[in-house]
């Protein structure tokens, strides 16, 4: 039992990584749909979300901890980048002066993350693929 | 027995893990269902509680369906996780393709044994 717990916990790690990068491309892709939000609930325009990451720590009975996955420990605006300001009179969010307040939304930036999340996804998904065949193999060795 | 014992128990591990399937679809089937919680079948782990507690009878320890509380739930209170379901179904398949090749094995060398007698 201890060999197939072992390729399990592999796979589990694995599994957390498509589940974490999944929620990554949700995010990227709610980012997109909202670059050009300029109406909140909060109010103001739209703040581009960014995912954080977290270990899955596991405790050891000797002591310590190891890692066994990974999953989402916080989505939360990104602050860092400014907003953009554009002058559109026309626009109904425009100020006294035909300035509008514009998410801090990039869509190329943001295209580009998600070509990296959808490679990690994939590499996340060719790990587990990899356990069920090292599972098919040592099967067929009792064959 | 000893030999239908240990047939009967793989037979039972065999038809938990086709159960087991069976649950797993129906957790993917209700991935939009608000306030669904997946449900898991236990039972390799029960066997193992039974074996460690100096084994007893294995044939009265039987699969047992239980709602998953621990993994946190979306704002719909749903905490089905589409990636969790697509790992459970390949373990179980792996489970599943094992209790079978162990069986077949043991299968054989009883028809073996028989024959041989003869």
């Amino acid at each position: 039992m201890d060999g197939i717990g072992k390729l399990f916990s592999g796979m589990n790690a694995a599994a957390s990584g498509l589940s974490a990068e999944r929620a990554r491309i949700d995010v990227i892709a709610r980012n997109i749909a909202n670059a050009q939000t300029t109406r909140t609930p909060e109010g103001g325009p739209y703040r581009r979300q960014v995912v954080h990451f977290e270990p899955i720590l596991e405790r050891l009975a000797g002591g310590g901890s190891r890692t066994t996955g990974v999953r989402v420990s916080r989505v939360a605006a990104d602050v860092a980048t400014p907003l953009e300001r554009i002058y559109d009179p026309s626009h109904p969010d425009a100020g006294e002066d035909g300035f509008v307040w514009m998410p801090n939304v990039n869509t190329v930036r943001e295209m580009a993350d998600l070509i990296t999340a959808m490679r990690a996804y994939e590499a996340n998904l060719a790990m587990q693929e990899e356990f069920v065949q090292m599972a098919e193999r040592a099967l067929r060795l009792a064959q | 027995m000893e030999i239908h014992g240990t047939n009967d128990l793989l037979g039972r591990l065999l038809a938990a893990a086709g159960e087991r399937s069976r649950v797993i679809a129906t957790n993917l089937a209700n991935e939009n269902t608000p306030g669904y919680r997946r449900v898991v079948l236990r039972f390799e782990e029960l066997l193992r509680g039974a074996l460690e507690k100096g084994g007893g009878d294995l044939s009265k320890v039987i699969p047992r369906l239980e709602e998953d509380l621990v993994t946190p739930a979306r704002p719909d209170g749903n905490n089905v996780d589409l990636e969790k379901e697509m790992n459970a179904l390949r373990q179980n398949r792996i489970l599943y393709e094992s209790y079978a090749a162990v069986l077949a094995t043991r299968l054989e060398i009883l028809r073996s044994s028989i024959e041989s007698g003869r």
